[in-house]
């Protein structure tokens, strides 16, 4: 008897299957307005904004992939492969600007490089200059957010090529020199194609999370379908054309992933030799070690101490006037906030991971596919998927209250007007995450294990909490870490969804820097990029014990 | 009278003197050793976990910088003090423990891959040639994770040997296959390379491997870490 295939597992599967409601009820609401008519806002978005929407997204998505992805493969190689002084640090170092949410690094960059900022301003008394006597490029442009977003997404690249690199076998690069090319032959024709999954795969989160990216964009006056989206339901208030906006990036995104996963499976490598110790290749000279600490520094530089060090400095010398108590509270909330979803985000992937150990098939590979797609939906058309049901939801409540009960007194709005609807949008987004995390755990823990609490006597649920929930300990705190970190930085998503008066750090820098408020917010963003250490600190360690495993002990 | 024909004695292809290394400023790995390979002859490598013998392989293929000594291949240095050639211009071929295929490419592209500098049609001669010799032509499209061990081994032979190296350094390479593989292809090879006149170093830690292929027999511990100068007080046929 196959006990993995047993009847034992049903309630799991259900349980599976409803959990990936969160993900698929949204989608399905945004595809069925395509059905539904605006009333001539489509029409009139087609006529005048959707092509800029539609060429400053796709711009947008390529140039920052195309410099995140020459940025990330380029140190990856260098800080796998070179040993020059510094190198140990830069390696972590690499990770830091993921701490930093891409919209803060655009407010502080904007407020250094704009015409009344203090790099423009320094030039401008340094050489007598007035407006229009010189040219500087704009930050508040396309190439702007480029620039803006590439480095603080570039680490998404850096760490997949350097696992990639990492996990190669020593002998397959040697043999490449030995049949006659030389180091950037062996790296272009050798090192490269083998990791080209894992950075295609890297590349992929870089242009979900630009195509998602709401805050910078915003700031930096590009205008892409995140904020075409939000302003056609707020300005012009449209919902459907909206939905009919998301439809339409929704089916350009599901389309490259679909792409992407399709090349991956036909494309699949398989080791045919051993992991291979590995060696940071020889020591740099003078020269070339100066050139090497440059490359890998500058990209840190931008991506993580320019920003993080101006909002600092802006935090000390002015910081939020209402700091103590607004921002206590503000900071409580967004914790408690963080922490519900994360614990629901974990609850929810164990369910669906678990389920997926038991029966393989497509009831359970269904909703994990399902779960992980949903990282790909930008948090504005999240939040407007899940406004539509939550709203007739609470409709529904109401009619049967007044029918129920008269009406005197009715309950309102239970799901839309309160941080249910966020708890909610928050897990479409973020389950993905967690599933990765939980899933990878299992992984790990061998099949037979299963098979051995099953033959003495334990049905699933006994071997989940005795077994298995032990043993996944440290994956499910991780996974919790990095959702709870996720949510206390997301920003458009908790925009459009918060109840009235209620804030979190990410909104509460929004509307300061909105308001050209930037030395308020930058105490509220500090604390942020300090949230935000926690999962770079998570991923240092991991690089640095992937590392350790390959060290090379060769006599 | 008659008298005998003094006997020829060729000249070495791979010649090492005085050879010193050592990781980092550690204690040295391999020191004073000596070792010169003849054309077509096997010199086998002997000794115990850690005792330097695929460092030996190593500093032979150029991927480790030497600290003493000198090596040549035929009359080039290409190590010594102030040289060190880089590994794509040794002339040297290695056919590693786990084989190096590179997984993505099939395996007519894992042979040409070390061709460059001639046409296409005798690129595909050559590697048809060098497939059939070692009887892999029929699997030339197929990808290095469909094949068997043996297999394997064989087309990592083809394609070291299609560069018409002069020196081929064989580093435990039948050690991943079943004893009844492991006896043919071994012998299938190192025929292969008898026949190509390639000096070839070869590292096993299996006595009787040793005895069975080699023209000599070094046991590295003994000789080279200790620093014996005379070449032939640590090699016996």
């Amino acid at each position: 008897m196959n006990l993995r295939t047993g009847e034992g597992g049903r309630g799991w599967v259900i349980g599976s299957l409803l959990a990936c409601l969160v993900v698929a009820v949204p989608v399905l609401v945004i595809f069925s307005s395509v059905f539904r008519s605006s009333d001539g806002e489509w029409n009139h978005l087609a006529e005048t904004l959707l092509p800029t929407y539609a060429s400053n997204t796709g711009l947008l998505a390529g140039g920052v992939c195309l410099v995140a992805g020459i940025v990330g493969v380029s140190t990856a190689w260098i800080l796998t492969n070179c040993r020059f002084r510094g190198a140990r640090m830069l390696g972590w170092a690499q990770l830091l600007p993921l701490s930093v949410p891409a919209y803060l690094s655009a407010y502080a960059m904007a407020d250094l490089l704009q015409f009344s900022g203090p790099v423009q301003g320094w030039i401008r008394d340094s050489f007598d200059l007035q407006a229009g006597d010189y040219w500087f490029p704009p930050i508040r442009s396309l190439g702007g957010a480029v620039y803006v977003l590439s480095f603080a997404l570039y680490p998404y690249v850096y760490f997949a090529a350097r696992m990639a690199f990492q996990e190669q076998a020593r002998s397959m690069l040697e043999a490449g020199r030995l049949l006659g090319r030389g180091p950037f032959a062996t790296f272009w024709f050798v090192a490269l194609p083998l990791a080209r999954p894992a950075i295609v795969g890297g590349l992929m989160l870089v242009m979900m999370e630009t195509v998602a990216d709401f805050g910078a964009v915003d700031h930096l006056a590009v205008d892409t379908f995140a904020t075409g989206i939000y302003r056609t339901r707020f300005a012009l208030e449209s919902p459907v054309a909206a939905s009919q906006l998301s439809a339409m990036l929704l089916s350009a995104l599901f389309l490259l992933v679909g792409l992407e996963w399709c090349l991956r499976r036909r494309r699949r490598y398989h080791r045919t030799g051993n992991r291979g110790s590995r060696t940071a290749g020889g020591r740099l000279g003078p020269v070339a070690s100066m050139f090497a600490f440059a490359a890998c520094f500058v990209p840190v530089l931008i991506g993580f101490v320019v920003p993080t060090g101006r909002l600092l400095q802006l935090a000390i010398a002015r910081g939020d006037a209402r700091g103590g108590g607004v921002l206590a509270g503000i900071a409580f909330d967004t914790i408690w906030l963080a922490l519900a979803a994360s614990v629901i985000a974990v609850l929810l992937a164990l369910v669906i991971g678990y389920a997926a150990r038991l029966r393989r098939g497509l009831r359970t590979a269904g909703p994990a596919t399902i779960a992980r797609a949903g990282y790909a939906i930008p948090g504005p058309v999240i939040a407007l998927g899940l406004l539509v049901p939550l709203g007739w939801i609470d409709h529904r409540i109401n009619d049967g209250w007044t029918i129920a009960f008269g009406d005197d007194w009715r309950p309102g709005l239970l799901l839309t007007g309160s941080v249910v609807a966020m708890l909610i949008g928050y897990q479409t987004r973020f389950l993905a995450v967690s599933l990765s995390f939980v899933q990878s755990g299992f992984q790990r823990i061998h099949r037979n294990i299963d098979d051995a609490a099953r033959t003495l006597g334990s049905g699933p649920g006994r071997s989940l909490v005795s077994i298995h929930l032990p043993l996944l300990r440290r994956s499910l705190l991780i996974a919790g870490l990095v959702v709870f970190v996720d949510v206390a930085k997301e920003l458009p998503m908790t925009l459009m969804l918060r109840p009235f008066n209620f804030d979190t750090l990410a909104v509460r820098v929004y509307e300061l820097a909105s308001d050209e408020r930037l030395e308020e917010a930058a105490t509220a963003a500090i604390l942020i990029v300090v949230i935000g250490l926690i999962p770079a600190w998570l991923l240092v360690g991991q690089l640095e014990s992937n590392d350790d495993s390959h060290r090379n002990t060769d006599g | 009278m008659m008298t005998s024909l003094p006997q020829y004695d060729p000249p070495s292809v791979l010649e090492i003197r005085d050879l010193e290394f050592a990781y980092g400023g550690g204690a040295p790995v391999i020191e004073g050793c000596h070792l010169a390979v003849r054309s077509g002859e096997v010199h086998c490598l002997l000794g115990c976990s850690g005792g330097g013998k695929t460092t030996l392989l190593r500093l032979i293929a150029g991927l480790e910088r030497a600290r003493a000594g000198t090596i040549h291949v035929g009359d080039s240095l290409i190590e010594g003090p102030g040289v060190h050639l880089p590994p794509e211009r040794r002339s040297v071929g290695m056919v590693f423990q786990d084989f190096a295929l590179f997984p993505n490419r099939s395996v007519r592209e894992n042979v040409v891959f070390g061709l460059r500098g001639i046409s296409r049609k005798d690129r595909n001669a050559q590697v048809e040639a060098h497939l059939d010799r070692v009887g892999m032509l029929e699997f030339a499209s197929r990808m290095p994770h469909t094949l068997s061990g043996g297999q394997q081994q064989r087309v990592a032979i083809a394609r070291a040997l299609v560069r018409q190296p002069r020196v081929m350094l064989l580093d435990e390479s039948f050690s991943s296959l079943d004893t009844e593989t492991r006896i043919e292809v071994r012998a299938e090879t190192v025929k292969l390379l008898r026949d190509a006149a390639v000096a070839t170093v070869m590292v096993t830690h299996d006595p009787a491997e040793a005895e069975a292929v080699g023209d000599k027999v070094s046991w590295l511990d003994a000789c080279c870490r200790r620093g014996e100068s005379d070449p032939d007080a640590c090699a016996r046929r």
